[in-house]
Parts: C-alpha cells; sequence; structure tokens
C-alpha cells in the first residue's frame, strides 16, 4: 500500500504520466522506512501481468520475463497506478466501499497459500450471496469456478478440498501440442533454403504456468535429451528417463508469447514424446494451496463485514476496471 | 503422483533422480515415501528423500551429478558447504529431492545395516527399511 500511495502523492495516475521507479522507491523509503530493494521487488511483482489477475500497477519498460530475464535497474523502469490500483487505494482510504482484491489475486505470487480466482467469479459471486443471502454454498462455488492463473496453464487439484479450507497441492501445467515443421515459419530458418517444408512433428509448449522458468525448463528438456555417462551400463534406466528429443528451441516472441518448440528424435512416437514431455518438472509445477476457511465461508462473511456499505457501487467500479485491464 | 515414461515400470517419476544419482556413483540411502512406496506400501510419492553417506569424495560425487540433474546448478551449495549444511532441497525435472545431510552424519550406519538394495529399472539404490523409514516419518513428522 505505501507504493501504492507513493504512486498516487507523485501524480502516476491512469492516463496521466509515469514516474520513474526509483523515485517512486524514495518517497516509499521516506515515508515508511520499505528498503528499496526490496520495494522495487514487490513493485515489479504487483505489475507483472503473468502473477497477479488484476495487477494494481501498470509497468512501462522491461519488467523482467518470466525466465532468467530479471528487470532493469529502477533508473530505467516507469510506473503508474493501473484503474485497479487507484480503486484499492481509494477503498483503503475509505473513499469507497472495500473491493474484493484479496480474494482476487491471492497470495501465491508471494509465496503464499491462497490462490487467485476469476476476477467476474468473485464479483458475482458476492454479488449472489447480496441478492440471495441464504445461496447455497454449491452454487456460490460453482460462479466462482476453480482458481485461475492468468497464463491459461491447466489447473487441476481435489477441488473440494481446497474449496473447504484444506492443505491441498494445486498442479499446473503447460500446453503441450503436437504441430509440424511446415506450419512453423520460426523453423524455416534451421532449414537449407532449398530444402522443402517438411511435415515432421513439433511440439510445442506454452501457457506456461507463472511460477515455472521457461528458460530453466527448456534447459532440463535439452539435458534430459542428451547421452551420459551411464547409459550403456543401464539402457533400462536410459529408455525411462532420457526424452526423445533432438533439439529444443525458444520461439518466444511478443506476438506469441512464451513459447517452446522441441523437435523429436526421427524415430520416436510423437505422442508418446509429448507426454514424457508433460511428466518434466517445469512443463508443469506444483503449488500448495491452503485457504483460510472454506471459500464460500469467506466470501458470505466478506459481505457480512461489509453489508453496510455500497459493496454493489465499489464491485461495478471494479468490474469497470478490471475490463480495462490489457489481457495477458 | 507422476508416474513413470510410457512403456516403463510405473514408477513415481521422482524415484528416477534418486536412480541416477546412483548410477553416477552417488552414495546415499533412500527413506521417506519414495522408499515406502518401494517396499510395498500403497503411499503417494510427492518428493524424493535421500540419507547422504558422509565423507568428501561421496559430496563431490554428489555435486557433480547434482549439476546436471537441478534445474537452477548455479544455487547448489559447494561440496564444502554441503558438509556442513543439514538439509538441501534440490529442484530437478523429476521433481523435487531433498538432501539430508545432517541425518547421514548423525545415522548412517544405523540406517545401512537395515537397507537394502531394490531395482529401480536396471540400478540398484539402497533402501532403508520400511521400519527406519516410519521411524524418521514419527521423528520429524509426527505421524
Amino acid at each position: 500500500m505505501a507504493i501504492l500511495d507513493a504512486l498516487d502523492s507523485l501524480g502516476a495516475r491512469p492516463r496521466r504520466g509515469y514516474r520513474q521507479c526509483e523515485q517512486v522507491l524514495a518517497v516509499v523509503e521516506d515515508s515508511s522506512a520499505v528498503p528499496r530493494g526490496y520495494g522495487y521487488q514487490v513493485l515489479v511483482d504487483t505489475a507483472r501481468d503473468w502473477l497477479t489477475q488484476v495487477p494494481l500497477i501498470d509497468g512501462q519498460g522491461n519488467f523482467g520475463g518470466q525466465g532468467n530475464d530479471p528487470p532493469a535497474s529502477p533508473r530505467y523502469t516507469e510506473a503508474r497506478l493501473s484503474p485497479t490500483g487507484q480503486l484499492a487505494l481509494a477503498a483503503e482510504r475509505g473513499e469507497l466501499a472495500p473491493v474484493p482484491l484479496g480474494l482476487i489475486n491471492g497470495n501465491t505470487h508471494r509465496g503464499g497459500l491462497r490462490p487467485p480466482f476469476r476476477p467476474q467469479g468473485i464479483i458475482d459471486a458476492i454479488r449472489l450471496v447480496l441478492r440471495k443471502p441464504r445461496v447455497a454454498s454449491g452454487e456460490l462455488l460453482d460462479t466462482i469456478g476453480p482458481p485461475d492463473f492468468m497464463t491459461g496453464c491447466t489447473v487441476t487439484g481435489d477441488m473440494s478440498a481446497l474449496y473447504a479450507g484444506e492443505l491441498m497441492e494445486l498442479r499446473l501445467e503447460s500446453r503441450v501440442t503436437i504441430s509440424d515443421e511446415a506450419s512453423l515459419p520460426d523453423l524455416a530458418g534451421l532449414r537449407r533454403p532449398d530444402a522443402p517444408a517438411r511435415k515432421r512433428a513439433v511440439l510445442l509448449i506454452d501457457h506456461f504456468p507463472p511460477y515455472a522458468n521457461p528458460d530453466e525448463t527448456a534447459q532440463s528438456l535439452a539435458e534430459r535429451a542428451e547421452q551420459r555417462s551411464w547409459d550403456d551400463d543401464h539402457p533400462e534406466l536410459r529408455r525411462a528417463t532420457r526424452l526423445q528429443l533432438r533439439n529444443v528451441m525458444d520461439l518466444s516472441s511478443s506476438r506469441d508469447g512464451i513459447q517452446l518448440a522441441c523437435l523429436p528424435d526421427a524415430d520416436a512416437d510423437p505422442e508418446q514424446v509429448r507426454d514424457q514431455v508433460r511428466a518434466v518438472y517445469g512443463v508443469w509445477v506444483g503449488v500448495t494451496i491452503r485457504l483460510r476457511r472454506p471459500l464460500a465461508t469467506t466470501i458470505r462473511q466478506w459481505v457480512a463485514r461489509n453489508r453496510d456499505k455500497d459493496i454493489a457501487g465499489s464491485l461495478a467500479a471494479l468490474e469497470q476496471a478490471v475490463a480495462a485491464r490489457q489481457p495477458y | 503422483m507422476e508416474l513413470g515414461q510410457p512403456g516403463t515400470a510405473d514408477f513415481p517419476v521422482v524415484v528416477f533422480a534418486a536412480a541416477i544419482l546412483a548410477a553416477e556413483g552417488a552414495s546415499f540411502i533412500l527413506v521417506g515415501s519414495a522408499a515406502l512406496w518401494l517396499r510395498g506400501e500403497e503411499v503417494s510419492v510427492g518428493d524424493t528423500d535421500v540419507v547422504i553417506e558422509p565423507g568428501e569424495a561421496n559430496l563431490h560425487r554428489l555435486h557433480d551429478s547434482l549439476k546436471t540433474l537441478a534445474t537452477h546448478p548455479s544455487a547448489l551449495p559447494s561440496p564444502r558447504r554441503l558438509a556442513m549444511r543439514s538439509i538441501v532441497p534440490v529442484q530437478t525435472s523429476f521433481g523435487k529431492l531433498d538432501l539430508l545431510l545432517e541425518r547421514g552424519r548423525r545415522d548412517w550406519d544405523l540406517l545401512r545395516t537395515g537397507a537394502d538394495r531394490i531395482d529401480v529399472t536396471d540400478v540398484g539404490v539402497l533402501v532403508a527399511s520400511a521400519a527406519d523409514c516410519h521411524a524418521l516419518r514419527r521423528r520429524y513428522k509426527g505421524w
């Protein structure tokens, strides 16, 4: 909140100018004694659109990537409040009824145990409780839906345990699809200019979970395809662990986002290789989750705590702010 | 729990990290849920716990092996630091591997007495006795 305050005090609001992050951190340090290094880490995380459902900060410049690319120095990055950040600040100052941003964003992006949910799901669930205070928990949970991580990764796990507030592990999986070389113009550079495009299979990995590191995953995939000193002594172990890949390439671009291409060995069955690749940590990650109390109870308690305030008004403003964000 | 590659016996994937360590000559005893699974108990295997044999030469072998197994090799402690650490978690492409170093310094001989070699594919992995695994669990997790 100190960072949002600092941005506001510097006039870095939506549709107005950005401010240099170093300047923002100086204000934060003066007002709250938060050290610059930690403050910058929080600022960057709060602006990263693959980490939080509704980023409270709108960043400009190099805020780093999902892989090993770190953010630029605060001297070279700029920030301002996002529409949702401005709303959060207004709610915190009591100028507006509370907005359920904590329920939407969760805190797994900061090492916590609460996952993010679809913003509209939480908004609709709160409206449902306002309209029908005795609504069945099942209907409420159906409205919210499962946890929703911003990169479009697949989320699986025991949802009934999650909704009940039990400690559990969610599995977040990237998407792995089988395509062919001919349909990928980015692979054209690998062919001789006179060679015709071939229909050889390529595995494409995208929609990486937010807490996966695609650079490290590419490295792991490549390592697992290499020969090992014990290959001849332990052929069964080799068969069980070696990925049948001849190349791993990073096709990430600003247009298509993060994307890795894996070329299976010539004699490998692409579907079998896809199953191998899907089992590699980094293509999937596990996230430990525990809600403080059952989710339906949390929603009901949030409404009960704020019933005397203009929640309908703040939800409408939140809905508008969420709609204004750039999709990931 | 993630099971092995198609066409191989259905070992939990994370057990292969231990098999590779063994194939590369590191000396350790498998404990925890992976050990119990290999001993036929119906348990869910989340990660792999290995008790490391103390000694400089083994820590060097372990470190060399981990350099290719770890997803973040630059974060690995040096062999000298491994000798001073209690537990070192290592993320591998097979899942999480917990190196129990302090346990090795204290109980290696005791655990070794009850351990047997069990084949994971064609690699023999030293696995602690079920009684020792349960005793360790009771001590650390209160089960």
